[in-house]
């Protein structure tokens, strides 16, 4: 779990645009889909990033930009110093070997024609210096055998599993490689609660065995939490606030953070009243219409007019100089506000339009 | 008593053999009263929720027994015109996916405003002013404006609002929610679980809330139905049985629940699958995957003992479970 100092991934100023056009012979650009718009973080070795946000705040892009399976429009990603984005040919496709990808529909990632062990198999044959011919059909063996599934599977096709184990077939694919990094997007927002588990024990476990770095996509946050050393929350094509696992989760200082957090429905029958919910008005703006300065501002209770027209950056607020509260939030009116009850009753100040202190 | 529903039994014909998706279930709900039904995909939640609203698809699907007592009148005996006219003003359902659920070719407000045309007899300009009404009670902004859009105008928040709008429009006395903020973003899932249950308070209706999630359970109901394989496995009111659960089942849910005090340890994780519902086990459906199973299990099924007046258990050593669930 603990990461050492050494970046395997450095993103900086990534940027992902979709062009939205008019027309069929004169295609003229009417604007753009700003999926991803400006996103920075770095991820360490043996470390585990969860990346948190509701729909459409591009946290998928972001995943299938690391993984190259499409080009940003600006921005870097290195590998180990390298900058990906510009490689191409053999290059690329030697890199592509450290960065796999773990989807979140174990029903429609799997190739329904095919058997088992030539899904889990198939990375040999676009890489097949990874392993020579001979000995495919043992790792393929070994694989399902390391993921928890019978490796007497092999002949089987897809339909014959349940979905916890056909995400199972989806990470041994995954590791095939055996890649440094995997980027795994919702792997069990799909599954049943008492399956989820025994899928996140194994990527625990995997974790260790292999000395892997994920990046790991969610929208739960309590899962994202139990597996993640560090966090960044993801608003609208930007990271609003990243710092370690409980300087977000216990010194929140983004407003928007703050009202995720708040949001999630605690299995705690008895916190039902301790509780502070913070309501955010409206919906999600669309990509398309970004709004100018802060992009939160047209949900936020927080906002001035400073808001409207100067973008925060992310960097650790001036207000906070050292402990928990000091982490990046990309907040011009960044408070600290406790919004997970810390065990049992209390804690929390019920505040209105503006929250302050900390708690 | 405003519903009542009695070892109802529900099967299905398929390729497989006979498909036994609900096995005697029995569950009450009050005036005013929210009862969560807690299952996870193949439990019999959802199709016990059709059952009661009389939109199972028959065939496949076959009633095999039980009764289900709406105000003391038993809905299986009743003439189909006589249910339907039931479905709307007495009881409603709420979806979970709001865009497939909504008519695509008519406006909201058309839609909003049928069924005042239908049950109450209204001039559809009549029914247009309580569609607008509607849409206000339920908070969408620029009612009288959007009454005319489509459900693709909408974003998927505010047309779980209008499904909400078009289930409470004629102040039905129950309202059955399946699953009805899944599709929805943590933000808007906790705008829309605050208006439902703040409408049910104001209407006082009593709400079947169906969903896979503990911690919606814990934020809004007042009691709790577990179900497995077909069945109640135990039902209690929302406090005990978070606090100390009395079936394995329930217990081994809430322990795979990710905890602070925990991280870096592994999850508990039930061990195996849920049954297919075709070949359910023989004794207690969940002995496969049961730590604490013996021999008793694997025969002898188990009925929902009584563990205290409003709490029941469906499992053989449910006093051994409660003593440990108090660690």
């Amino acid at each position: 779990m603990a990461a050492s100092s050494e970046p395997i991934l450095e993103v900086s100023g990534l940027v992902k645009h979709y062009p939205l056009t008019r027309g069929v012979v004169f295609r003229k650009r009417i604007g753009a889909v700003r999926a991803v718009d400006g996103v920075d973080f770095t991820l360490g070795r043996g470390e585990t990033l969860g990346i948190v946000g509701e729909s459409g705040c591009g946290k998928s892009t972001v995943a299938k930009l690391l993984c190259n399976l499409e080009r940003p429009t600006a921005g870097s990603i290195r590998f180990k110093g390298e900058d990906i984005t510009r490689l191409s040919g053999r290059a690329l496709k030697a890199v592509r070997r450290n960065i796999q990808m773990v989807f979140q529909d174990p029903y429609t990632s799997l190739n329904p024609r095919m058997t088992v062990g030539d899904i889990v198999g198939e990375p040999y044959e676009i890489h097949p210096e990874a392993a020579p011919k001979g000995d495919r059909r043992r790792r393929v063996r070994e694989l399902l055998d390391v993921v928890g599934l019978d490796p007497e599977y092999v002949n089987r096709y897809p339909h014959q599993f349940s979905g916890g184990q056909r995400q199972r077939i989806g990470i041994a694919r995954g590791l095939a490689l055996r890649p440094e990094i995997i980027v795994a997007d919702e792997p069990v927002s799909a599954l049943d609660v008492s399956v989820q588990a025994q899928v996140i024990n194994l990527l625990d476990r995997l974790q260790a065995e292999f000395d892997l770095s994920y990046v790991f996509i969610a929208h739960d946050l309590s899962i994202v939490r139990h597996i993640s050393d560090r966090i960044g929350v993801m608003y609208l094509g930007r990271i609003v606030e990243t710092g370690r696992e409980e300087e977000i989760y216990e010194h929140p200082t983004h407003p928007y953070t703050q009202a995720l957090l708040s949001a999630v429905p605690v299995p705690d029958p008895e916190a039902r009243e301790h509780r502070e919910r913070i309501l955010l008005s409206g919906d999600v703006p669309s990509p398309t219409a970004i709004p100018s300065g802060c992009r939160f501002r047209t949900r936020c209770w927080k906002a001035r007019e400073r808001c409207a027209v100067e973008v925060p950056a992310l960097a650790v607020p001036a207000v906070f100089r050292r402990g928990p509260a000091a982490h990046d939030s990309a907040c011009h009116f960044a408070e600290e506000r406790r919004v997970v009850p810390p065990e049992g009753p209390g804690a929390p100040e019920a505040t209105g339009a503006d929250g302050n202190g900390p708690g | 008593m405003l519903l009542d529903v009695r070892d109802l039994r529900v099967e299905f014909r398929t390729r497989d053999g006979i498909s036994r998706a609900v096995n005697g279930v029995s569950c009450t709900v009050d005036a005013g009263e929210t009862l969560a039904v807690l299952g996870e995909s193949g439990s019999g939640k959802s199709v016990t929720a059709q059952a009661v609203m009389g939109i199972l698809d028959m065939p496949p699907g076959r009633i095999t027994g039980g009764e289900i007592l709406f105000r003391g009148r038993d809905l299986l005996r009743m003439k189909e015109e006589e249910r339907r006219r039931l479905r709307g003003a007495g009881m409603a359902m709420i979806f979970q996916d709001a865009l497939s659920a909504l008519n695509p070719v008519l406006s909201v407000g058309d839609q909003l405003g049928e069924l005042f045309v239908v049950h109450r007899g209204m001039s559809r300009k009549a029914a247009r002013a309580k569609a607008v009404d509607l849409m206000e009670r339920v908070r969408i902004p620029g009612a009288a404006q959007r009454v005319r859009d489509y459900p693709h105008q909408f974003s998927g928040g505010m047309r779980q609002r209008i499904m909400i709008a078009m289930a409470l429009a004629l102040e039905p006395a129950l309202v059955i929610a399946d699953e009805p903020t899944t599709a929805l973003d943590v933000t808007v899932q906790a705008q829309v679980m605050d208006l439902l249950a703040e409408l049910r308070r104001e209407y006082r209706m009593g709400l079947v809330l169906i969903t896979h999630d503990l911690g919606v359970v814990a934020d809004v109901a007042d009691r709790i139905a577990v179900m497995y394989a077909g069945r109640i496995v135990e039902s209690a009111p929302v406090r005990d049985i978070y606090k100390a659960p009395a079936h394995p089942y329930t217990r081994g849910l809430l322990d795979s629940i990710p905890r602070l005090d925990l991280k870096g340890r592994e999850l508990y994780a039930i061990k195996g699958l849920p049954p297919n519902l075709s070949r359910i086990p023989p004794g207690c459906s969940f002995h496969p995957r049961c730590p604490m199973a013996r021999d008793v299990c694997r025969t002898d099924v188990p009925p929902l003992y009584e563990v205290s007046g409003d709490r029941g258990s469906a499992c053989h050593f449910w006093r051994e479970c409660l003593d440990g669930g108090e660690q």
